[in-house]
């Protein structure tokens, strides 16, 4: 079945009405990621944009149509963990996921996702990085990319933006040998699809998928541009599209399709986060592309 | 109910939901005349608001919120953008 009709056919778990921004992707990303677990699915949302925006739910009303719980924002792996050893007990083909920032991944939650790899614990572990900690105001994360504007990294007569590189979390999950490893983007629907299908089947270790989910509140961009942003991103090789399984790295179609990358700067224009950026910056920012790509191209022909 | 009962709803009775279809200022409206039926808006809706019906596709717009990336990623600009009357 091709993609528009099986994503037709499945039944959406979330509520219709959550207050996430118009054209934010981790709304889309969780959508279809529920679509194709379906029912027999635990999820935990840590704070953050998700949980604010509603999947959590208020009061006693709940924001999705399966059981949902909000842990701390360091916590959710160790929690899942936890939730998995239970229903382990009564079914073990009960998915059990977790759908987190990338501050409760890269940063303040790394440690607890670090020991649930060691452990292998058979949890679906999905980082919906929108490269900030969004839902409190921008402020900057281990995965913000080098150069951007955060509430913490501004621009002004002493700050450039970031100092640092974008943390790289499924590769630092490769290396750690998780059961699974992909990164996605929901501007190529078929490959997200097919690697959350393949996610599901894993029962021997941890899942790890990394979304790179645009945002135009954060990213200062319209609402409305956010599906052609996440194509740049791969066409740029900035966000690479890949899988870790068995010890081997395979890139994904929709990147091993780059054959002339597009320019990072393609990209970078059009995002408010970067208006600052000179050439010069952006030219740190292409010379870290261009080492993960060889990076990849090497671990993959390996 | 009290305060301590935890509920998993598994319906739309329970579930929260937030009229978002309020934020929206433009409305999308597929001309049907140009549109030919791939779903490149269904595959990128993040509300997961446009469906297929009898072979067509067709939005709901109970909560669309008025985003535009049905209209900016259709490959046939079949899609108009009609202003809201508020
Ligand atoms: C230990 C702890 N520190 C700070 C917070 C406040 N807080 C709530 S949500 C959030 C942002 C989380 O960012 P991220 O994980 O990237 O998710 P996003 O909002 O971007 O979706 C923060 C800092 C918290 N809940 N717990
Ligand atoms: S701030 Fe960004 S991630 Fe958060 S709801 Fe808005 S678009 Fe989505
Ligand atoms: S405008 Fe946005 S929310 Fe409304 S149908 Fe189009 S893609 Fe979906
Ligand atoms: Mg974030």
């Amino acid at each position: 079945m091709n993609t528009v009709d099986y994503l037709a056919s499945r039944e959406d778990l979330v509520s219709p009405g959550i207050s996430a921004c118009q054209g934010c992707m981790a709304e889309l990303s969780l959508r279809v990621l529920l679509k194709c677990l379906g029912r027999k699915t635990v999820l935990v949302v840590p704070p953050g944009c998700m949980a604010g925006a509603g999947v959590g739910g208020w009061n006693k009303s709940m924001g999705v149509k399966v059981p949902c719980a909000m842990p701390q924002l360091g916590n959710s792996a160790s929690m899942l963990a936890g939730i998995k050893a239970a229903y382990d007990l009564v079914d073990p083909d009960v998915h059990c996921v977790a759908y987190a920032g990338d501050g409760g991944t890269a940063d303040i939650g790394l440690q607890a996702l670090s020991a649930a790899a060691e452990r292998k614990d058979n949890i679906i572990y999905v980082c919906n990085d929108n490269e900030a900690y969004m839902n409190t105001g921008f402020q900057k994360s281990g995965t913000t990319p080098h150069g951007a504007s955060t509430s913490t990294t501004p621009v002004g007569s002493l700050g450039r933006g970031k100092l640092n590189f974008k943390k790289d979390v499924p590769m630092m999950l490769a290396m750690q040998n998780a059961a699974y490893v992909a990164t996605l983007s929901p501007s190529y629907m078929a490959d997200f699809v097919a690697k959350v299908q393949r996610a599901a089947q894993i029962k021997d270790g941890l899942v790890y998928l990394h979304i790179l989910n645009p945002c135009p509140t954060g990213w200062g961009c319209q609402g409305s541009r956010s599906i052609a942003l996440g194509r740049a991103a791969v066409r740029s090789r900035y966000f690479l599209l890949y899988e870790y399984r068995d010890y081997r790295f395979e890139i994904s179609a929709p990147t091993r399709a780059v054959r002339e990358p597009l320019d990072v700067g393609e990209f970078i224009r059009g995002q408010k986060r970067f208006a600052h950026l000179a050439e010069a910056d952006i030219d740190e920012i292409r010379r870290v592309v261009q080492q993960r790509w060889d990076k990849l191209s090497r671990l993959a022909a390996e | 109910m009290n305060d301590n009962e935890y509920r998993v709803v598994w319906g739309k009775s329970g579930l929260y939901t937030l009229e978002t279809s309020a934020w929206r200022t433009f409305r999308p409206q597929i001309d049907y005349s140009k549109c030919v039926g791939c779903g490149t808006c269904l595959l990128y809706c993040p509300l997961c608001c446009i469906g297929k019906a009898d072979g067509r596709i067709v939005i709901d717009l109970s909560y669309c919120k008025g985003c535009g990336i049905c209209r900016e990623e259709c490959p046939k600009q079949a899609i108009d953008w009609i202003k809201e009357a508020r």
